[in-house]
């Protein structure tokens, strides 16, 4: 168990290299680009830049340095707003986008596990046909369709939630939407098509001819099983809802790093592409990392071994 | 009990099991996607979007770029005043329309700014050397509260105040955008960049996915092991973050750069997939007796693994065209995509979004393609893989 | 007069059907059998002849589209034909328990066996958990399981196939149970195990005055275990009787067709064995008359008119076949003449 924490830890920070690496080299291989003394540049910034990163150094030692401040998790001033560090960004960024990502987070293992426990107990009942004509809508229709649909509806004809932003506890329940909506379609079918899987198995019929109450057979002996893949599917969808969707926060011009993200790629304010990519590969890493570890719990034939 | 019903009879084999002809894999999966009502709609629906794409822009007397800038922001369905035998339409910006009866637009009525009364809330356009008076002091000026309408066109005498109806915009069947641009041309020149940017992505992908994944699962040991590792590290963070980097590096959008961006990360599924396939597959006879028979390596990979593995490459080709078509929208709609005027649904949508409340049908069009394209993939998609899981097979 | 308690279990005329998107698929059609307390009793048959869907139905663990058409199922006396689910969890486990053929399936492979016995051994019994596990660990050390007491936390995946079956075997009889059914329980594993096994229920019958249905397609293990038989086809009776009867004096060319198609000691060595012509009848759309009238070398006219019923061939002898009836032709090896009887 040991080594296999050891080996997962290592290989997360090599990972974290490579992509700073990468990040690195893109970033400061554009010709003409921001890194260089070409460039016209405010002089704000460029002061900022020098005092972080001496533009004059060679590459190697500039690479170095970044390093250096990663380890430290300095990620160093943004590249278009002055004064502002990548730091400060992603700090004032993060908790709004997570915020929205827990609470959506909770309404898809909310609504959509059981639902999909429903579906399958049901099976090709009414109920079963309307939630998986909900969930394949759900996943196939785009989330900026869905986003847009609702500021439409919701906010334009009705006037029920306001346009944008964040100001009333009503306003979330479009973001919210928007950013689960395909994952909570997937969860409830994939907990539906997993729960008929194991429905089927033998040990459930074990499970009935040992005289086990049905309530029993089913939320103990069934569900335990066809939660594990659902396990591995959330863990990832975790760390992609709690970093925001980029596309959701522009819409509801929401404050959060999603947005951030967007608004350096638009700016060309490559140090916080480049920091906000690296913290997103950070972050994760982690949550696969903790996803491993539940399944492990989850299910007693997966011996934790090294990697994945 | 009659006697000779004792007598012995020749087994005839006439009730020997009825042995039905076999179908191959192909055929019988083929029959099972016929079968299957929803994936159907989705070819065909598939088949209209292509044909839109690929023929409509012939069929419009408009380029995608082409601005009339008289008719921006005109909507596909007009609301139309009847006045005097002319038919009028104001919109939201204040600008006055004549039209046929059905719906044609004929021009825009010249307005002078010395024309526009603003504290009465009155405009006087012309028409030729005639006048058209539009007061929409109704529900605005504190003196003029409670009426059913909000505005009146007044014209050689009439005035009208109730819409006589809606037309539909014969012109513009989808509407115009800010620039007067025509919103159902540059929807169909969309469908051509998302579905060309998916399919060529998703083809690509194909190929590199396949040769790398068949040369790691059919080598085994070691190369599959590096291999593998290479494709875990690329996988350890969302694919898209990679795209969006190499958009950046690539220093902007353009039809070509996002195609190369698409096609060099997403192959690493593929890969997987296939990987998983040769795998499975390569431990079966037929492979151990090709081996033994001597056929080169190439042409176990080519001529036996991979047809037998086509079954879930398939379904997953036809899962990545949608997939593709949702980040290419995604990224156009976050500015990374291609370069105005040339449009695709998510720059479209992209331009939509700031006169939404206005407009909405700027962005309802170009986000339903996206959305019945990506519908109409995902029930092909289902269909194939019920189709051709050899488990199912009935034939 | 007949004791009803006399009999553990007795079945009469029961109809199983599965009704598929392609038709109704008659599984068993019209098995009547009675089984004595603390007997042995074997089901034989091929794939398809209806054996399995028999068991499963007297323990009513037919889901849809399966359904239980006709038939009556007394067990212990008790008419449980019309039992709800909630009232057959009661039985279950507890008055009849069932193993299944596939062990590395059979045990689900997120709890501990610990767990899983002892969930119940406390459904079907007023103990504490304390003694829940006393008794799950006496019912390991009874099928043969060695250190009981560290082994109960193990998961099933840490046993081998025939240990697994062991287990099952344990859980099946922690309670008690009166009957136990046994659908192929050594099919799956090893010869060597499959004797041990064998024994193992053999022994514990005995001891624990268990009657136990074995269900299979192995003659072999019916002459091991077995004193009376059941022979099944086409989801029918062929014959039935004691084990020592049949095989002594088979009287259906069915189960002479059988007992040809395996090596026996007591034969010629010359003599060739002779597999069985043809394929198992389509249970959509069953033959009219007797199922094995379309592969059976004796085949007469009124066979594939009307199904035959069942003759006394002997002493707890029962043969279902129209070779039997005093109008049929003399056979060598068929004792015609004996009275046809209901059940």
């Amino acid at each position: 168990m040991r080594s296999f924490y050891i080996k997962r830890i290592i290989s997360i920070i090599i990972t974290i290299i490579l992509i700073t690496s990468l990040t690195f080299t893109m970033m400061h291989s554009i010709p003409g680009g921001p890194f260089t003394r070409e460039r016209p540049v405010p002089d704000e910034i460029l002061r900022a830049l020098n005092e972080k990163y001496n533009l004059d150094d060679p590459k190697i030692v500039q690479y170095f340095n970044y390093m250096k401040g990663l380890v430290t998790f300095d990620l160093g001033p943004s590249y278009s707003k002055i004064g502002t560090s990548v730091n400060e960004m992603i700090e004032s960024g993060f908790p709004v986008s997570a915020k929205i990502g827990l609470i959506a987070t909770l309404l898809i293992v909310v609504l959509g596990i059981p639902f999909g426990i429903i579906s399958a107990l049901k099976q090709n009942q009414t109920i079963d046909y309307v939630v998986m004509v909900l969930a394949t809508l759900g996943i196939t229709v785009p989330s900026f369709v869905i986003a847009t649909l609702f500021i439409y509806f919701f906010a334009g004809k009705l006037g029920w939630v306001p346009t944008f932003g964040l100001s009333t506890p009503a306003s979330y329940v479009g973001p919210v939407l928007a950013l689960a909506g395909y994952s909570l379609s997937f969860v409830t079918r994939l907990t539906r098509s997993s729960m008929l899987e194991v429905m089927r198995q033998d040990y459930i019929r074990t499970a009935r001819a040992n005289g086990l109450k049905e309530f029993s057979v089913i939320y103990k002996h069934a569900i335990k099983n066809a939660l594990i893949p659902v396990v591995t599917y959330i863990g990832p969808m975790i760390a992609a809802i709690l970093t925001g969707s980029f596309v959701i926060e522009k819409i509801f011009a929401i404050p959060g790093i999603g947005r951030h993200f967007v608004e350096s790629v638009s700016n060309r304010d490559y140090t916080t592409i480049m920091g906000i990519t690296v913290f997103y590969a950070f972050f994760y890493l982690i949550m696969i990392f903790l996803v491993d570890i539940a399944y492990s719990l989850l299910d007693p034939r997966i011996k934790l071994k090294e990697g994945k | 009990m009659d006697k000779n019903k004792f007598e012995f009879v020749d087994q005839t084999g006439e009730e020997k099991e009825t042995i039905r002809p076999s179908l191959t894999y192909w055929e019988d999966a083929f029959r099972r996607l016929k079968k299957n009502k929803l994936s159907v709609i989705g070819f065909v629906v598939v088949i209209i979007i292509i044909l839109f794409g690929v023929v409509g822009p012939y069929l419009t007397p408009y380029t995608y770029s082409s601005q009339i800038n008289e008719y921006k922001n005109l909507g596909p369905i007009i609301e139309v005043h009847e006045v005097d035998g002319k038919y009028f339409h104001v919109s939201k910006d204040y600008n006055m329309f004549l039209l046929e009866e059905d719906g044609t637009l004929i021009e825009r009525l010249n307005l002078n700014p010395m024309d526009r009364d603003m504290i009465n809330k009155i405009y006087t356009y012309t028409l030729g050397e005639e006048e058209v008076i539009l007061d929409f002091s109704y529900n605005l000026l504190p003196n003029k509260q409670g009426y059913d309408y909000d505005y009146t066109i007044e014209y050689n005498g009439e005035v009208s105040k109730i819409p006589s109806g809606n037309k539909f915009n014969k012109l513009f069947p989808f509407g115009t955008d800010n620039l007067g641009r025509d919103l159902l041309t540059r929807v169909m020149y969309g469908a051509r960049i998302s579905l060309l940017v998916a399919f060529v992505a998703t083809m690509v992908n194909f190929f590199i996915g396949v040769i790398y994944g068949s040369i790691s699962g059919f080598e085994g040991g070691r190369v599959d092991n590096v291999m593998m590792r290479i494709v875990d590290v690329i996988n350890s963070i969302p694919l898209v973050i990679y795209v969006i980097l190499l958009m950046v590096w690539f220093r902007g959008g353009g039809l070509m750069n996002i195609i190369i961006a698409l096609s060099s990360v997403y192959w690493v599924a593929m890969a997987r997939l296939v990987r998983g396939q040769m795998l499975s597959i390569k431990e079966q006879e037929f492979v151990l007796a090709a081996k033994v028979m001597g056929v080169s390596k190439r042409k176990i990979i080519f001529r036996h693994l991979i047809p037998n593995a086509m079954g879930p490459i398939i379904v997953s080709m036809a899962m990545m065209i949608p997939s593709a078509v949702f980040t290419e929208s995604f990224l156009s709609f976050i500015g990374l995509g291609v370069s105005a005027p040339q449009a695709s649904w998510g720059t479209l949508a992209n331009n939509a979004l700031s006169g939404l409340l206005s407009y909405p049908y700027q962005l309802f069009f170009p986000a339903l393609s996206i959305a019945f394209t990506m519908l109409a993939f995902n029930f092909i998609g289902d269909g194939l893989r019920d189709a051709l899981d050899p488990r199912l097979r009935k034939g | 007069m007949e004791n009803k308690k006399e009999y553990i279990l007795e079945v009469n005329n029961l109809k199983t059907s599965f009704y598929t998107h392609v038709g109704e698929v008659q599984a068993v059609r019209g098995v009547d059998f009675k089984m004595k307390k603390g007997d042995l009793l074997g089901i034989v048959g091929e794939s398809g002849s209806g054996k399995s869907v028999t068991a499963l139905s007297v323990m009513k663990l037919i889901d849809t589209p399966g359904e239980i058409k006709q038939g009556q199922i007394l067990f212990n006396g008790e008419d449980i034909t019309s039992y709800s689910n909630r009232k057959m969890s009661n039985l279950r486990g507890k008055e009849i328990a069932m193993i299944f053929q596939d062990p590395m399936t059979s045990l689900n492979p997120v709890f501990k066996i610990k767990n899983i016995m002892t969930e119940v051994i406390m459904r079907h019994q007023k103990v504490n958990r304390k003694k829940a596990i006393e008794k799950a660990i006496e019912m390991l050390d009874l099928v043969g399981i060695p250190e009981p007491e560290k082994r109960i936390n193990s998961y099933a995946h840490e046993f081998s196939g025939g240990m697994r079956q062991r287990v099952m075997i344990a859980t099946a009889l922690s309670c008690d149970p009166k009957l136990l059914i046994a659908d192929e329980p050594t099919t799956a594993l090893d010869v060597t195990i499959q004797a041990q096994i064998l024994d193992l229920m053999k022994d514990v019958a005995k001891k624990l005055n268990t009657s136990i249905i074995i269900i299979t397609h192995d003659l072999g293990v019916i002459a091991e275990t077995c004193k009376d038989l059941v022979v099944m086809y086409g989801g029918m009776i062929m014959e039935k009787g004691s084990v020592e009867e049949i095989f002594a004096n088979p009287q259906h060319p069915y189960t002479k067709g059988l007992l040809k198609s395996i090596p026996r000691m007591d034969r010629e060595q010359k003599e060739r064995l002779l597999p069985i012509e043809g394929s198992p009848p389509d249970l959509l759309s069953p033959p009219k008359g007797c199922p094995f009238s379309t592969r059976c070398p004796r085949v007469m006219k009124i066979c594939k008119e009307k199904e035959p019923p069942k003759f006394i061939a002997g002493e707890n002898h029962l043969s279902a076949c129209w070779l039997l009836h005093e109008n049929a032709p003399a056979v060598e090896g068929y004792n015609k003449g004996g009275e046809a009887v209901e059940g």
